[in-house]
């Protein structure tokens, strides 16, 4: 049998339905706010990292920026991967691949449009490496070059039409010929973003930019991933024996670091929806103070007959209990519905949706809803418990 | 008279401290109130009898003086102690009913038993008292404000009743009733009288005092007669 006290607080609140229903929806939103959030999240999240994990068999090596020479005091600067650092590269990664990447920015002209981009320089035949084309073939000329995606849609590109490399109005501006176009690749963790870039030859590149014995990055394709770490460490011994020389990072430490800023995103938005439930707090606070004021009378004659203290806070926690189990269930029935039309709207993909990653953020969104309810009911509860019997008899 | 009242004042006074300034309730009251008995408290509008069954129903305790309960102190009791006396030692029949306005005629009358036993009571003893006060069966699953004033004020009795109290405290337990009606409750508290029950009834009705046994008169805080 149940607990009298519940039942009274059940009867409270059917008495005061509509009052009760717009405490709850308060509830709702709040629930909703936080799962809602919370799942796009975490849906962000698992999407990126699956969108990123492909790539994690890479190691990236770049330059420090900045060196200090030790006799001169002023600081001279480093901006590549020198010669002789990729031949230690090359020996530390056995026999895994190692690749060579030169890059930089540029404007180009493709007809009578002007247009600024990246510009790779890549051994052609590393490209096959890491790269699959989409259309077309990798350069075999001189002047051939592959585009990323993007650029091909929004320049109209085809296979064999020239583009004009350097700034307009420059006079004998190199031209370059396409020869293959790159699929779609995204954000890509190994550093290297084709969609809107051109990718040469390495011969063509550093006989325009120079710099033909120093690189910008150098990409270490290992053929075991679970060697990834002893890769780093090898590369590491050797090349940065003396001093800090090149840094060396994986995706998966970018995998992490993204995963931490969305997780930081994450947990943002979820305190914006959380604010929402601090507003549904004020109303059930609102709502269980009215309760208690309404019922002064009944609290007296309750204390009078013999009541305890305890008993009257719980019957009135029990009330704000009720709200907060109403407002989460339908709250958590709202989050499922309207989570999902969010996430399916702003990612586009749902396959993560009911991971328990994502759909956690419900009953996790419904149990901050009960407790909020519970603790907004506790000084109205203590309130009730300890009026004065004779006073509260005499307020009719 | 035994050595040992049911109910012993000695000495009491209570004092509310009011902006106007303090006043005296009860002023050096002391009496006893012996098993058994049924005494009327009578005074005119002000005179402290409601003063007095606060005292006596423990809801609140002198300002000075000793004020004996069963025995027991009420000055030196916990809050709780009182609470569980007021439970189980003392019934209290209001003017006004003072129903569960959510509770059910049966609810309210089974209410005190939840309060002691902390569960529903499956003794039927609830149902057995609401008889007893001649409450109609069929009327059990009613809410008080379903019911006639008899009815709510023969209910207010059984749930005086339930725990087997001692002391029935009345406050104007007619007040609010037709004579016919207050007769019938009348007759129900004489009933109790006889079953060995204290009953003690505050009222500024000369007729329903007559009932009692012995009639203890306040005027302006003081006993001036019993």
């Amino acid at each position: 049998m149940r607990d009298i006290f519940f039942d009274l607080s059940v009867r409270s609140v059917r008495l005061n339905f509509m009052r009760s229903l717009l405490a709850s929806i308060g509830i709702v939103i709040g629930v909703v706010a936080i799962s809602s959030m919370g799942m796009l999240g975490a849906n962000m999240q698992l999407s990126v990292k699956q969108q990123l994990s492909s790539d994690v068999n890479t190691v990236m090596i770049s330059s420090d920026v900045v060196r200090t020479t030790s006799n001169a005091g002023t600081p001279s600067t480093s901006e590549g991967v020198t010669k002789s650092q990729l031949n230690d590269i090359k020996n530390a990664a056995g026999t895994n691949v190692v690749i060579p990447i030169h890059r930089t920015n540029t404007q180009f002209t493709i007809g009578s449009t002007d247009g600024r981009g990246s510009i790779y320089g890549f051994d052609p035949n590393d490209i096959e490496k890491f790269l699959t084309l989409d259309v077309g073939d990798i350069p075999r000329g001189a002047n051939d070059a592959v585009v990323g995606s993007n650029l091909a849609t929004n320049f109209n590109l085809v296979v064999g039409t020239r583009i004009k490399i350097g700034p307009p109005n420059t006079a004998d501006r190199p031209t370059i010929r396409v020869s293959g176009i790159l699929p779609a690749r995204g954000f890509a963790s190994d550093g290297i973003n084709t969609d809107n870039a051109i990718i040469v030859g390495d011969t063509w590149y550093t006989n325009q930019y120079g710099d033909k014995d120093v690189y910008n990055q150098v990409n270490v394709i290992v053929k075991n991933v679970d060697t990834i770490s002893a890769v780093e460490t090898a590369i590491d011994d050797k090349v940065n024996r003396k001093t800090q020389v090149i840094r060396i990072s994986d995706a998966s430490s970018r995998l992490t670091s993204i995963t931490q800023t969305l997780g930081t995103i994450t947990t943002f938005i979820l305190a914006i929806g959380g604010i929402s439930l601090v507003v549904a707090a004020v109303s059930i606070f609102n709502v269980m103070m009215m309760s208690v004021n309404e019922r002064v009378h009944e609290i007296g004659i309750l204390l009078s007959i013999g009541t305890e203290k305890g008993e009257v806070r719980r019957m009135f926690l029990y009330e704000a209990f009720i709200l907060g189990i109403i407002g989460a269930g339908v709250g958590g029935i709202c989050s499922l519905v309207i989570g999902y039309s969010v996430v399916s709207a702003m990612i586009g993909n749902t396959t993560y949706f009911f991971l328990p990653d994502s759909i956690l953020y419900v009953p996790e969104g419904m149990l901050i809803g009960i407790v909020v309810c519970i603790v907004s009911g506790v000084y109205p509860a203590w309130k009730a418990s300890n009026m004065d019997p004779i006073d509260a008899l005499r307020s009719e | 008279m035994s050595e040992n009242p049911l109910i012993r004042l000695v000495d009491v006074t209570k004092v509310y401290h009011l902006e106007s300034g303090d006043f005296t309730a009860l002023n050096h009251v002391s009496l006893d109130i012996m098993e058994n008995e049924f005494v009327a408290i009578m005074g005119p509008s002000g005179s402290g009898k409601s003063t007095m069954m606060n005292q006596l129903g423990i809801l609140d305790v002198p300002t000075s003086g000793e004020l004996f309960i069963d025995g027991k102190n009420v000055a030196l009791m916990t809050q709780l102690e009182r609470t569980h006396m007021r439970r189980d030692t003392i019934g209290y029949v209001f003017q006004k009913f003072y129903l569960i306005p959510l509770l059910s005629a049966y609810e309210n009358v089974e209410y005190p038993l939840i309060l002691r036993y902390k569960h529903r009571d499956a003794t039927g003893k609830a149902a057995d008292v609401l008889k007893s006060v001649g409450f109609d069966k069929e009327m059990s699953s009613h809410r008080p404000n379903q019911l006639s004033g008899g009815q709510q004020q023969r209910v207010a009795i059984a749930r005086a009743l339930v725990n087997d109290p001692k002391i029935i405290l009345c406050d104007e337990p007619t007040g609010n009733l037709d004579r016919k009606t207050g007769l019938q409750i009348m007759d129900l508290l004489v009933g109790l009288h006889q079953r060995g029950k204290t009953v003690i009834l505050v009222t500024h009705d000369a007729k329903i005092a007559e009932y009692a046994h012995r009639t203890i008169e306040l005027d302006d805080g003081r006993v001036v007669g019993s």
